[in-house]
């Protein structure tokens, strides 16, 4: 509400243009990135899995572009053909998606506009997945303030339709493919998720969460439950966090 | 039940069972983040929160895989997940060049013993 009173500053150049020129940028860095090209592959894989599993590929299709998160996907499709009731799927969904919450608070700030309403931030969270998070946040900060929404969206824009795309390919090339290249595409998540998110670990504390999530999710996998995904994020995260503090509070405080 | 037999039901399913339970958290995000700072230390706890959380679904994807996955050997699971990032670190940081390692060890394997 205050945004609209706070005083629209005077945008220097077209806003327009610009924009546009940045949303260009923004799909090209996702067609020319490794993260991009694993991605469409994963989703082939996707397409395979649910031509395997019987759920119709319009469902599937519309499930990458609205659930837009390649677990929750493979959870809803397999909690279908098992033919679990609508509350389970989605309550099994919904926790197994609560890491989306963190990943948008993470990314929103940057992309805030001064000119635009909240709704504009609504659509940007939705765009929020694995691959949009970690490019973007590798890039973003290096892109001009300005320029930071629409590069976003045409990043994420583009991985989007690409996926459906591919989604579509995996479900007619399924049974084409020999069973181990299948076995490759399903193996390429878990793979380019490790090696993307320490590639994009920019302090140390981001390593120690990696490390600390690596470590504690077998621990807490052991103990059960349907939460152990969330209470190895938050205590493995939570303990990285503590570190860091640690660290620099000495680091302040040096000597004492 | 009759819906659950409809044509039209897988569709429905992925509205309520599929987008409402994910939009929610991006929207609550969206919420949580009015008026914090793009430096404050609670988004740092944030990343880091994110961060194990998916490392958490990496390790669970390698250890306790859906379907076709579990026909490759835990150990040829393991050794392509953990060679894969030897060979990024080796390979000067190349996402690339590690990926394909991985890759190349899971389908060998896959290959050998599915």
């Amino acid at each position: 509400m205050s945004e609209s009173a706070a005083s629209p500053p005077v945008p220097a150049g077209d806003p327009h243009a610009s924009g546009g020129r940045w949303a260009l940028r923004g799909s090209r860095a996702a067609l020319k990135s490794v993260q991009g090209v694993v991605l469409f592959a994963s989703f082939v894989g996707f397409g395979g899995l649910i031509r395997d599993i019987g759920f119709p590929l319009g469902a599937a299709v519309l499930s990458t572009l609205l659930v837009w998160a390649l677990p929750a996907q493979v959870l809803l499709a397999g909690g279908y053909a098992a033919g679990n009731a609508a509350p389970v799927i989605a309550l099994a969904v919904g926790l197994s998606s609560v890491r989306l919450f963190p990943m948008a608070a993470a990314i929103l700030p940057y992309l805030r506009s001064s000119r635009r309403g909240i709704g504009v931030q609504f659509l940007a969270a939705h765009f929020v997945a694995v691959t949009a998070w970690i490019e973007g946040m590798r890039r973003l900060p290096n892109v001009a303030v300005e320029g930071r929404l629409p590069f976003f969206f045409g990043l994420s824009a583009t991985l989007v339709l690409s996926s459906m795309i591919a989604t579509a390919m995996g479900f007619y090339l399924a049974g084409l493919l020999p069973r181990a290249l299948a076995i490759g595409l399903l193996f390429l998540t878990p793979l380019s998720f490790l090696i993307q998110l320490s590639h994009n670990a920019r302090d140390l504390v981001d390593r120690l969460a990696l490390a600390f999530g690596l470590a504690l999710a077998p621990l807490f996998a052991a103990i059960g439950g349907r939460l152990d995904l969330l209470w190895t994020g938050l205590v493995g995260g939570g303990a990285a966090w503590a570190v860091h503090r640690f660290m620099r509070r000495r680091r302040k405080g040096g000597g004492q | 039940m009759t819906l659950l037999d409809g044509a039209l039901w897988p569709y429905l399913l992925v509205i309520l069972a599929g987008f409402l339970p994910t939009e929610i958290w991006r929207s609550l995000a969206v919420v949580f983040v009015r008026g914090l700072k793009e430096d404050s230390e609670v988004l740092v706890l944030v990343r880091c929160v994110a961060t194990a959380l998916l490392a958490a679904v990496v390790a669970r994807l390698v250890l306790l895989p859906p379907g076709e996955l579990l026909a490759v050997p835990l150990a040829v699971r393991i050794g392509a997940v953990a060679g894969g990032f030897l060979v990024y670190l080796a390979a000067r940081r190349s996402v690339f060049i590690g990926i394909l390692f991985g890759e190349l060890v899971i389908i060998g394997g896959a290959w050998y013993f599915a």
